[in-house]
């Protein structure tokens, strides 16, 4: 759906992007991993046509976003990082508005529509100034959705937000990817990427450092504290799918490297020894430090 | 048609928030004063020419009272204009908002023609709300309609040269002021350098300025030149403005 070739931006002397290389399939969740300045913000810019790259190219749909760029921007919903709302718009108008910007034929409809995805109904009368950062940010994501884009490039859609507000962006974001919508997100909280990803990029200082974003998900550390240990108890988790590592690091403390989620198969084996406390420790997050470390 | 749905927006927006509201209260007002002025010469002159028939009939609605009224609006069309323009772009380049044209499915000529058409329809309607004086003459005289509609046309290209350029300014800067000052130094400028010039009317400095192509407008007669010099004058402020949008895209 999305392809990226050797995509690079310059700012002058600043290299932002640096022969970028990836793609991705209908249907799949990419999330955009990176500190600050990595080139995150810029890539997904050059996708959405708001930026020329410098060289290289992108295509949507096999559409090239340079020299097609009004058949991209109808495919694409985009989400920038600060949300582009007219403040002294009241929220129907104004999504009627980017509605017919995006040529919606029925602009009626498909507002009502979105507003009610978004869990907008209720402050579709307010001025947009006057609404939280919450709902600020929900209607961003309307913006990007009225017209039912195939594409949904979003910078970081869930900053700003609280907890329960950033679950519900979550599950919408899962229902999307239900019904085929091919998503893009950049965001910190790797515990998102996680959670909603099919894929994770890594990109460090303008280069992808990581695009197997699997391993990374799958690469999982799992500390317990036994009351009995004993060698049978190593052999049994040893024993485990999956588990390809156990450190003894003393006192009944131990710790099992696995590829996935091998909590229960790990706490049900130790349960004979007197499990006492089983957590995750390092997940993405040390994945994440490490890579970007590494290249720096 | 997308360059409508923008200019519809812009429209719109000039009228929440007090601003909008308040430069037509302006028009009107001042509309009114200036109003007041040119009638009550007329009639004081009218009274003086009672005993000089010769005189009076040279005394024209048109010439000696609808032409200096159109002549006052002119420089608070001057002034007003590059306040109108001042936020077109800038406003957007400051809260971010321009990212969804940028990247909506719309051309630069669609941002750029609807930006303009939106702020022109806000000074139509505030050059209609100066009109009240000028249509109650026809209660009590016989004004010539031409006159009316070429003033009318004068002060409309003008507003639109005007904003052209506020808006190219608008486009170069989020800041409103800097992009304020400098359309209002430069329409100043153009519409002070021709009254400088007004005994060598070819010179080509006269003939950049506003002033020299409004004067016939203002009397009825719409001269090809004049209304050529106008619309190339915005022409060009549009063109340039696009450019600059398009090389947003490739800084």
């Amino acid at each position: 759906m999305i392809r990226v070739e050797q995509l690079t931006k310059t700012y002058g002397p600043n290299r932002a992007v640096e022969g970028l290389n990836f793609h991705v399939d209908r249907g799949e969740v990419v999330g955009f991993l990176g500190p600050n300045g990595a080139g995150k913000s810029t890539t997904m810019r050059i996708l959405c046509g708001a930026l020329g790259a410098t060289s290289g190219r992108a295509t949507v749909d096999g559409h090239d976003v340079a020299e097609r760029p009004g058949q991209v921007k109808r495919l694409i919903g985009y989400l920038p990082e600060v949300p582009p709302l007219y403040s002294e718009m009241v929220v129907r108008d104004f999504l009627s508005f980017a509605a017919r910007l995006k040529g919606v034929a029925s602009v009626g409809p498909s507002v009502e529509d979105v507003l009610a995805r978004v869990g907008l109904s209720d402050v579709a009368g307010r001025l947009i100034g006057n609404l939280s950062k919450g709902y600020r940010q929900r209607v961003g994501i309307a913006q990007a959705l009225v017209h039912r884009p195939a594409v949904l490039v979003l910078d970081e859609p869930t900053s700003g937000l609280d907890p329960a507000q950033r679950v519900e962006i979550r599950d919408l974001l899962r229902d999307l990817s239900a019904g085929d919508t091919t998503v893009i997100l950049s965001t910190h909280v790797l515990a998102e990427v996680e959670a909603i990803c099919s894929r994770a990029i890594v990109i460090h200082k303008g280069r992808i450092v990581s695009d197997d974003a699997m391993a990374a998900r799958q690469a999982w550390q799992v500390r317990a504290i036994v009351a009995r240990p004993d060698d049978a108890l190593v052999a049994r988790w040893l024993s485990l799918a999956g588990v390809w590592g156990v450190d003894d690091l003393g006192g009944g403390r131990f710790r099992i490297r696995a590829e996935g989620d091998v909590r229960e198969v790990v706490a049900a084996a130790a349960a004979p020894s007197g499990l006492l406390e089983l957590s995750r420790e390092g997940s993405l997050e040390d994945v994440f430090l490490a890579l970007t470390a590494e290249a720096a | 048609m997308k360059a409508l749905t923008i200019a519809r927006r812009e429209l719109h927006a000039a009228f929440t928030g007090a601003v909008g509201w308040l430069v037509l209260v302006g028009f009107g007002f001042l509309a009114g004063v200036f109003f007041q002025w040119v009638f009550t010469a007329y009639a004081e002159a009218s009274t003086e020419l009672v005993f000089d028939p010769y005189a009076a009939q040279q005394l024209d609605l048109g010439d000696h009272l609808l032409a200096p009224f159109f002549g006052d609006l002119a420089i608070i069309v001057v002034l007003a204009g590059p306040a109108l323009a001042m936020r077109l772009f800038s406003e957007e380049y400051r809260t971010r908002s321009f990212e969804l044209l940028l990247t909506s499915p719309v051309t630069t000529g669609d941002i750029v023609l609807g930006k303009f058409l939106g702020a022109l329809g806000f000074a139509a309607l505030a050059l209609a709300v100066t009109a009240v004086g000028p249509l109650s003459l026809f209660w009590f005289g016989d004004p010539d309609p031409g006159v009316l509609a070429s003033g009318y046309l004068g002060l409309t290209l003008l507003f639109g040269a005007v904003l052209a350029m506020g808006m190219c300014a608008s486009a170069w800067t989020e800041n409103q002021i800097v992009a304020l000052v400098t359309s209002f130094s430069a329409a100043l400028a153009l519409f002070i350098l021709g009254m400088f010039g007004m005994d060598d009317p070819d010179a080509w400095l006269v003939q950049l300025a506003f002033t020299g192509h409004l004067d016939d407008l203002f009397v009825g007669r719409v001269g090809l030149s004049d209304v050529t010099y106008f619309v190339a004058f915005i022409g060009f402020f549009l063109f340039a403005t696009a450019q600059r949008i398009e090389s947003l895209r490739w800084r």
